[in-house]
């Protein structure tokens, strides 16, 4: 296990090199941050000395070697927008978008795996058609008109619920439902179809001839060998969940990463964008080794040599 | 077992990820004397000296002095600086107050002022602001309340543009560091700097000591709001007081509203599109561009795309600024004029004529819309127009290197109230936005800008401007009306420069 940990890691690293160069070709081939930052008044003079002052008159492949030996180091290079270090001001957002992120995931999985076993168990019923119904709609309806309509909804109609900002509960119920549903939706349905096959099996139907009570047959014998996949979709919502969020923080007001990214790209804020990049590529490839790691706790036949 | 472990994980992290990062911005008592503003986005630096974009800059105003003001009007009023004049051809005196104090105690003298120009004219600062004093050479200062801004030749503006230049406490800046001011600011103005959650809150308090005395609204809090409809949903719901950039289809709701007004101000920008006359093309025709200007009914424009919010051109400058001239007559809508200008420069009925317009999109107030309705109108000449829409970041660039052409769309304003700024920077030959050669023209200008009597320098501009409605760079199009929206419990007006004083604010009742 040790030995597999430590060749996923380093197969891991290769991944955020390939993505560190990648972002920092294609933005460096995107256009010239020094006309978007300057004002448009600015002679050739202001312009050509932002571009010395901040290097970008060196060529790319010197550029690339200094952001990546300082990148080695921790240092990303200071906003242009911001004028402070990029990595600090991306790590101070991201404990709003974990928390976002978290509650999304959580009333997923809490809402779509009690949802999906029983559609499952009642296959057919009044239950399950509704549960396919959520499901169809809840992949179906785009994040942003359901942000605008859960803001009028439940905020300016019915004042439930705040719609702008972070500051508790309350806050975060419109922002986590816009950014769970969809992923509730697939695990939704994809428990159901998993649980509809094992539901179906041999040993399933020796256990409950045995007499093994209907509730312990289903969690503890159907659920446990459902689980590889759910937990697998799981694992990709989560990584998902961080471009979705793009989407949400924005309507929402949210002062998370995701936020920063967007303005940072419009502002060709390239220390910024790197570094938000970066951090997601590390992010996802965490999630999906903690996800095979899972797997041969879910299923003991499962062992990394 | 290992299902039950997992449920309960899960369950205690939706937990506190739910109950978690409550905060408590304004104590409750205080409630009754809050404004809050959300603009689209959050300002960027604590630091006034490097920045000039102005969601950043109208929080900038309520923290820091200036040394002059403009009123509502447009019209310049002593501030900080009781009085200002030219003392020599090549010197601007200021006479400070002697009552004004940063927030800590310490005394604004002359010092603070040369240190803020000093800082933003160090090539090493890289200051976006560098423009806006580009004719200053040197400060002087003769005494700690005298300020000499000494030019290199005698300007007929007053230099320096000191209304928007922002005055910081020198002594603190440098016992403390630019890092440490980006965080921590140390301003004269009406509020003091509280507290700021990066794209989550600011907040300040009213300054009690202030020299113009303490405003009425004791505490502000400034809310970014990326999202439009969510920006017009808070002001609903009265999570806000203030907002921008109210999108044209809501002011009938908002205007309507129980608890929610409209707020207007006629614009000092100006929205147009301009002919890029460098590159070769139809567009270095004069008849064509006329006739294009006679094609655009520019009223019924401002009717259908912007509900009416917007006040035609007949030259590049807005009315209220020095160099206007109301001699010179709006292109009015003429067809058949337009099609016999187009048949005299060879189109006849349009024909042979294969043009781009481009716009930016989401940059200014429907500006991908207004591009498509005036494509609309041009094709009634005959003429094939193709709408080519990009995103701002990428127009930019090609709008700064004259690339983009023929017929490109561009906004403009500035707080300067002068036609130095807008002339010298789109129609001078050797600007980076100027798409327009004349050396006439470019005479003119510069003749302006260093000619001190106002009579005669309103006559050089009188007379470029009828050149360029005569020979019709432009596209001439309109100035904006700003639309804000606000809570009825607010008193306020909006202005046309953009900018936004707490100050200027009180509550009903």
């Amino acid at each position: 296990m040790t030995a597999y940990l430590i060749r996923r890691a380093i197969g891991a690293l290769w991944v955020v090199v390939g993505v560190a160069v990648t972002v920092f070709v294609i933005l460096h081939l995107t256009g010239d941050p020094a006309a978007v930052m300057m004002p448009l008044e600015s002679t050739p003079q202001e312009i050509a000395q932002f571009r010395h002052n901040r290097g970008f008159d060196r060529p790319l492949w010197l550029q690339f070697g200094t952001f990546a030996w300082s990148a080695l180091h921790g240092d990303f290079g200071d906003s242009l927008r911001h004028g402070e270090p990029a990595l600090g001001l991306a790590l101070e957002r991201v404990p709003a978008s974990v928390e976002l992120a978290l509650a999304a995931i959580s009333l997923a999985v809490l809402v779509a795996i009690p949802a999906g076993i029983l559609a499952a168990v009642r296959r057919n019923s009044l239950l399950d058609i509704l549960a396919r119904v959520f499901s169809l709609i809840g992949q179906s309806m785009p994040v942003y008109w359901l942000g605008i309509m859960l803001i009028l909804l439940f905020g300016v109609q019915l004042g439930w619920f705040p719609v702008s900002g972070i500051g508790g509960l309350k806050h975060l119920v419109l922002p986590a439902i816009t950014l769970g549903l969809f992923s509730m939706a697939k695990v939704m349905r994809l428990t159901r179809a998993s649980m509809l096959d094992i539901l179906q099996s041999d040993f399933l139907r020796t256990a409950r001839a045995k007499g093994v009570l209907p509730l312990r047959l289903i969690l503890h014998h159907a659920l446990r060998n459902a689980w590889l996949p759910i937990v697998t979709v799981i694992g990709v919502e989560i990584g998902s969940l961080i471009s979705q969020a793009i989407i949400t923080e924005t309507i929402f007001g949210w002062p998370g990463i995701a936020r920063l990214a967007v303005q940072a790209i419009y502002d060709r804020d390239y220390p910024i964008v790197e570094v938000v990049v970066i951090l997601a590529a590390v992010s996802f490839v965490a999630i999906n080794l903690l996800v095979d790691v899972l797997y041969a706790a879910l299923d003991p036949r499962i062992r990394y040599e | 077992m290992f299902n039950r472990r997992l449920t309960m994980l899960v369950l205690a992290a939706f937990i506190i990820a739910a109950t978690g990062g409550s905060v408590t911005l304004v104590p409750a008592a205080a409630a009754d004397t809050t404004v809050t503003i959300s603009q689209g986005v959050d300002p960027v630096t604590m630091d006034p000296l490097k920045r000039t974009i102005t969601p950043t800059t109208n929080v900038h105003y309520n923290l820091f002095d200036t040394l002059l003001r403009h009123d509502r009007d447009g019209k310049l009023i002593p501030w900080v600086a009781t009085s200002w004049k030219r003392i020599a051809p090549t010197v601007w005196e200021f006479k400070l107050r002697h009552d004004v104090k940063f927030w800590n105690g310490d005394p604004l003298t002359s010092a603070d002022v040369k240190f803020a120009i000093e800082k933003i004219k160090d090539p090493a600062e890289g200051s976006e602001q560098g423009p806006r004093i580009a004719t200053v050479d040197h400060v002087d200062t003769p005494d700690a309340y005298t300020v000499h801004y000494v030019t290199a030749k005698p300007t007929a503006m007053i230099a320096g543009y000191p209304w928007e230049v922002f005055i910081v406490d020198s002594k603190y800046w440098k016992e403390h560091g630019d890092a440490y001011q980006a965080e921590h600011p140390m301003g004269s103005g009406a509020y003091i700097f509280k507290s700021w959650r990066k794209d989550e809150s600011l907040v300040m308090d009213a300054n009690p000591g202030w020299w113009h005395g303490r405003a009425p609204i004791d505490h502000a809090i400034w809310k970014p709001i990326p999202e439009a409809a969510a920006r017009v949903a808070a002001l609903r719901t009265g999570e806000t007081d203030i907002i921008t950039n109210v999108p044209a289809q809501y002011q009938i709701q908002l205007s309507g509203g129980r608890s929610t007004q409209l707020e207007s101000a006629r614009s000092v920008r100006v929205l147009f599109f301009a002919f890029n006359t460098l590159k070769p093309g139809p567009q270095q025709n004069r008849l064509v561009r006329q006739a294009f200007n006679y094609a655009i009914d520019v009223p019924a424009l401002v009717k259908a795309v912007l509900g009416g919010r917007g006040y035609e051109t007949a030259t590049p400058l807005p009315s209220n600024f020095f160099g206007y001239d109301a001699k010179i007559p709006f292109y009015k809508h003429d067809l058949a004029k337009a099609k016999a200008l187009l048949a005299q420069a060879g189109y006849p009925d349009g024909k042979g004529l294969d043009m781009v317009l481009n716009a930016p999109s989401g940059r200014y107030n429907k500006d991908k819309e207004i591009a498509e309705a005036v494509a609309g109108q041009l094709s009634q000449t005959g003429a094939k127009i193709t709408v080519k829409i990009q995103e701002w970041t990428q127009y930019v660039n090609q709008v700064s290197n004259r690339s983009v052409t023929p017929i490109y769309e561009l906004g403009w304003g500035n707080d300067s109230y002068d036609a130095d700024n807008t002339l010298t920077s789109l129609f001078t030959a050797s600007a980076r936005l100027s798409t327009y050669s004349n050396p006439d023209l470019d005479k003119m200008v510069t003749d302006a800008r260093y000619e001190i009597d106002p009579q005669r320098r309103q006559a050089i501009y009188s007379k470029a401007l009828a050149l360029i409605h005569e020979e019709a760079p432009w596209l001439f199009l309109f100035e904006y009306e700003d639309l804000y929206a606000s809570t009825k419990r607010l008193v306020w007006q909006a202005r046309g420069d953009e900018l936004i004083y707490i100050d200027e604010m009180k509550l009903n009742g």
